[in-house]
């Protein structure tokens, strides 16, 4: 499975410099398809609680139940889940496998060089999955780093930079294919922490009897604490989508509405924001 | 679509690790299973049936289950019950497994077609079971099917890319890294698939000139 998604990837890859360079119509036109066709596809990664499958094979998740409100008011009435792996997001997108990319993905500059952004959803800070009672009492990257700690996190997270950032070498990094799979290296012993979004980390430790999370921290990028945040991506082509999505994203978070819908997804008033997309790609 | 040869030379460094362990895996995993298919091959001609059936329906099952899922089973399940190794000797473990089945069919095929006269022959001069074995029957069986058991080398580096899903970067793995943190897919895929198309090609003209050697 993983070698067929790698497989689309690449042919993906392959065919999106063409796409792009063949896209004529300025900002794009893809919110008029979409209107027509009454369905857009969202690209998400299976990660509790961003954008998922629940228990009863509904997609669900604070991106996705997010997007269903926004493209309601855009006129396109239905979601259609593209469920990949995150590291499979961006080429997945870029090479029209789904629309939009739905799974709360941090908004950071390399990525920003290959798709383009809507303001952030939510702010976050990261945390470590770790063996019960933090037996090296790893709170920071630096911690890890000096604790000559084993260090896992997954593929293509934002997560590898900052460890990286701290001194960790790059490819001591263990990197596995999603947050459950880091649980599973913690409970197994393969690693002393897994880092993710502090949510992630929240969420899926309350099953282990053999992990928990940290308390969140802020990374350090260029020496100074950075907050991370989570934010839809485009294609970059497709400027007029991200715009008028923008706007509804921004009424929404005027009204409330926005923490309304984010609450149930174990959200806190601390998670809400007002950093913008170019903030954040600026680096 | 671009070819971008600054792709390349950055993706070399990672490559050449990628392919150590490649390697190192296809190298283990083919001794493990030499061995350990010979050591089926034997034990399913042992008189007792109480040896030959339980190593049968191992084998079989072994042989029948996909080595993508017994890989998944091994290195994620196992560490439930307290058994964890590390993701290569989990994936050397799982292919040396999981070809030993083939390899343990390769022997007795080898075996079966040492003539009949050879055991009697060693009967007849009475030399005991070990060393009929010894100095008479494998080495004529081993020789007959070092072609066969070499395919199986080729057949196990084409496999090792699925070690990529229990975190071991072999080529493959270290190839889909690079292309996720910097987007680029053409350039690290190419480099790895050109290597897989010369590890092969080097690998049965070895296999040949061994075959040369030991086939007379």
């Amino acid at each position: 499975m993983l070698a067929g998604l790698t497989a689309a990837g690449v042919l993906g890859a392959a065919a999106c410099t063409r796409v792009a360079s063949a896209s004529g119509t300025r900002g794009g036109d893809l919110l008029d398809r979409l209107r027509a066709q009454g369905v857009v596809r969202l690209g998400i990664a299976g990660e509790i609680p961003f954008g998922y499958i629940d228990r009863n094979g509904h997609l669900t998740g604070e991106a996705p139940e997010l997007a269903k409100v926004i493209f309601k008011r855009l006129g396109v009435d239905r979601v259609q889940p593209v469920p990949t792996e995150f590291g499979s997001l961006i080429p997945g997108l870029n090479s029209q496998q789904f629309d939009v990319v739905a799974a709360g993905m941090y908004v950071n500059p390399e990525r920003c060089q290959q798709v383009i952004f809507a303001d952030p959803d939510y702010q976050m800070l990261d945390s470590f999955i770790v063996r019960k009672g933090n037996p090296k009492g790893l709170h920071s990257y630096r911690d890890v780093v000096a604790k000559k700690a084993r260090f896992a996190t997954g593929t293509g997270y934002a997560e590898i930079q900052y460890a990286v950032e701290a001194g960790y070498k790059e490819s001591d990094i263990l990197i596995v294919p999603d947050q459950v799979a880091g649980l599973n290296a913690v409970e197994a012993g393969r690693v002393d922490a897994f880092a993710g979004t502090a949510l992630t980390a929240r969420e899926v430790v309350k099953k282990s009897a053999k992990a928990e999370a940290t308390k969140p921290f802020a990374p350090l990028v260029k020496g100074k604490p950075h907050v991370d945040g989570g934010a839809f991506a485009f294609r970059p082509t497709e400027t007029r989508l991200r715009d008028a999505f923008n706007v509804e994203l921004r009424k929404l978070r005027q009204s409330g509405e926005l923490f309304r819908i984010l609450r149930p997804f174990g959200f806190t008033k601390a998670e809400l924001t007002d950093l913008t997309a170019k903030e954040l790609c600026g680096g | 679509m671009k070819w971008d040869w600054n792709a390349v030379s950055e993706f070399m460094p990672r490559f050449w690790d990628g392919l150590l362990v490649t390697l190192e895996a296809l190298a283990l995993g083919s001794l493990l299973s030499f061995t350990l298919g010979l050591v089926w091959a034997l034990l399913m001609r042992t008189p007792s049936r109480w040896v030959r059936w339980p190593v049968g329906v191992v084998t079989e099952f072994v042989r029948n289950t996909p080595l993508l899922v017994q890989l998944f089973f091994l290195f994620y399940v196992l560490p439930e019950w307290g058994l964890t190794f590390s993701a290569l000797a989990t994936g050397v473990f799982a292919i040396g497994l999981h070809y030993s089945t083939y390899t343990m069919q390769v022997y007795r095929a080898g075996i079966e077609a040492v003539p009949a006269g050879q055991w009697e022959a060693a009967t007849a001069l009475n030399l005991p079971l070990r060393r009929t074995w010894t100095a008479v029957i494998l080495p004529q069986a081993i020789r007959r099917v070092v072609p066969a058991l070499g395919n199986y080398v080729i057949a196990m580096l084409k496999d090792t890319p699925m070690l990529m899903v229990i975190t071991v970067l072999e080529m493959l793995g270290r190839a889909r890294l690079f292309s996720q943190q910097h987007f680029q897919f053409t350039e690290p895929l190419t480099v790895i698939g050109v290597a897989f198309v010369l590890i092969s090609y080097l690998a049965s003209l070895l296999l040949r000139a061994l075959e040369r050697r030991l086939v007379r």
